[in-house]
């Protein structure tokens, strides 16, 4: 493993073309002067069968491989700059998004401090203000916790925390906190599905998800808000679908959604605050759950929704086994089990 | 604040952000000025369509229509009323973005609230200096050119174009100012009321757009001269 991802290093594949083209140019020189000398030297007295096929053969043989090696290599490094490319341009528009995210809750602190320096604020106002800075101080917070959070998803820290739980029951205990903390009323979610099967699951990497898909809900709607929830089981899967009414998705932007610092803004979006982080988390901690994660939209103005598949728990299966032994709390009770 | 003149002034506040959009609304109706509130681009466009202000506070990320087009679409209407645009967005291009579609300032977040609210006086003091000197004379002539300060028709030879508020505010002084040599200094806080070397290539900018406007060869300018590390000069007729 460790050999394969060496030698996908676009170093690597730099060094080995250049090896590869140097090497073809030194046989291609060695080949036509050791003719050369031997037709110079007894080229009229021997017939050119004298000389040996095989080695004129090999020669070529090898050249050829030598130059697809040299062909394939620069197509490799083409791939990786224009993968990397691609990557900065979304990386300035990340940044471009965390610039406006931070400066904008600071301008309102700034704002309501100066105003308190500035004029006589009655009481109640005043009171007003604080909750307003205490509101901003707080995305300030939740921004920055986002933004650490990506060097521990990039490490796969974010979801090491695995137990297994009722999938349901987890699944509607984390909703119902997401809809408190996003101040959403119990009559825009609707909930449905009883299903009775077991996931292993990081309660807190799954809130992160949740957050995520429940605040692009509200984020994208024209009007009121709108969710329905609906829990399944599929083959060896858990199922939860989330689809909102909000703008939905152009066929065209659902394949990128779930890139890194990828965000859609466009003349219908009614939204223009975020990271472009938010689906890539969800996408990679589903993806550490060993599930699947896809959004379908029939287009614009249709509503979104997203498909969470987590695999239901085999306690024969060594890879679960394992996960938990990993959870120190955990450890004693299955090792008394077993 | 009292014995502010321009108070009653009615200032079209475009912000998304809710906290910081109250918190200006607070201070400018504390000012004195009736300020309307919008939340995103197409409010504000529908407002400037139904009603007349005397000032748009604009944001640049907005949602459906960000500051840019907002700014273009009301200049198309209304090619007078003085934009302040007010944003988290620091980059040189996109100021001189904002200033080319026809803003008339350019404040970044965080921002200092004294200063915004004496830019916003200024902004409005300008306003009322333009309004009292095109009343006198709305049609100015020179050469083969024509311009109209009331609706910001202007014409050269038979070619007829619309001037934005800030070239037409520019024009107006290198006018008043016929004759005289005038510095960009003074033409950065007189016509845009602000300060820094960035802007002062704005001014360099504005001319050669007046040149082009104006002048019969851009090259060898005759109404416009540079007057070399002094500034410009209006030479009329």
């Amino acid at each position: 493993m460790r050999i394969k991802n060496f030698l996908r290093h676009p170093v690597v594949i730099f060094v080995l073309a250049q090896i590869a083209w140097l090497s073809l140019v030194g046989m291609w020189i060695y080949w036509y002067i050791s003719n050369y000398i031997i037709f110079e030297l007894v080229g009229d007295k021997i017939s050119t069968q004298f000389i040996s096929k095989s080695a004129n053969l090999l020669t070529l043989v090898v050249g050829l491989f030598l130059l697809v090696a040299i062909l394939t290599s620069m197509y490799l490094i083409f791939i990786y700059l224009n993968k990397q490319l691609s990557l900065t341009r979304l990386y300035d528009n990340f940044i471009g998004n965390v610039t406006h995210e931070l400066k904008s809750p600071l301008a309102s602190i700034k704002l309501y401090l100066e105003t308190m320096k500035l004029r006589d604020v009655p009481r109640s106002k005043q009171n007003e203000f604080f909750a307003l800075m205490i509101n901003d101080t707080n995305r300030l917070n939740h921004l920055i916790n986002s933004i650490l959070n990506i060097s521990k998803l990039e490490q796969k820290k974010i979801a090491h925390n695995y137990a297994v739980y009722e999938a349901e029951s987890l699944m509607r205990e984390i909703i119902t906190k997401s809809m408190h903390q996003f101040k959403l009323p119990p009559e825009a979610v609707e909930i449905s599905g009883n299903t009775d099967c077991q996931c292993m699951m990081d309660q807190n990497a799954i809130k992160i998800v949740v957050d995520n898909l429940i605040d692009n809900a509200i984020k994208y709607s024209d009007q009121k808000v709108r969710l329905t929830i609906n829990f399944s089981v599929g083959k060896k899967k858990f199922v939860v679908k989330f689809a909102d009414q909000g703008i939905g998705i152009l066929p065209d932007d659902q394949k990128d959604v779930f890139k890194k610092f990828h965000r859609v803004y466009n003349q219908n979006s009614p939204n223009v605050t975020g990271t472009g982080l938010g689906l890539y988390w969800a996408k990679e901690i589903i993806k550490f759950h060993r599930g699947k994660i896809s959004v379908h939209s029939p287009g614009a103005g249709k509503g979104t929704t997203f498909k969470i598949e987590l695999p239901i728990y085999d306690p024969l299966k060594k890879r679960n086994l394992k996960s938990l032994f990993k959870n120190p709390f955990l450890k004693k009770i299955i090792f008394e089990e077993v | 604040m009292k014995n502010n003149q321009f108070s009653g002034s009615i200032i079209l506040l475009v912000e998304d952000e809710e906290a910081l959009a109250k918190g200006l609304e607070y201070n400018l109706t504390e000012e004195g000025y009736h300020v309307v509130w919008a939340k995103d681009g197409k409010q504000a466009l529908d407002l400037v369509r139904t009603k007349e202000f005397d000032l748009i506070i604009l944001d640049i990320m907005l949602p459906y229509f960000d500051g840019f087009e907002v700014t273009r679409l009301v200049r198309e209407k209304s090619p007078e009323i003085p934009i302040l645009m007010l944003t988290a967005k620091t980059s040189v291009d996109d100021k001189i973005h904002g200033l080319a579609l026809g803003a008339d300032d350019y404040m970044t977040k965080p921002f200092h609230l004294q200063e915004l609210l004496v830019r916003v006086k200024g902004m409005l003091k300008r306003k009322m200096w333009y309004k009292k000197v095109t009343t006198a004379q709305p049609v100015y002539r020179f050469g083969d050119n024509e311009i109209n300060f009331e609706n910001l028709k202007a014409r050269s030879g038979k070619q007829q174009f619309q001037l934005t508020t800030v070239e037409a505010m520019l024009l107006k002084y290198l006018i008043e100012n016929k004759g005289k040599i005038v510095s960009r200094k003074e033409l950065l806080e007189n016509v845009w009321n602000i300060t820094s070397e960035i802007e002062t290539r704005t001014v360099d900018n504005f001319i050669v757009r007046l040149r082009k406007f104006f002048e019969p060869t851009q090259a060898e300018p005759i109404y416009f001269k540079s007057i070399r590390s002094a500034g410009y000069m209006f030479v009329g007729e």
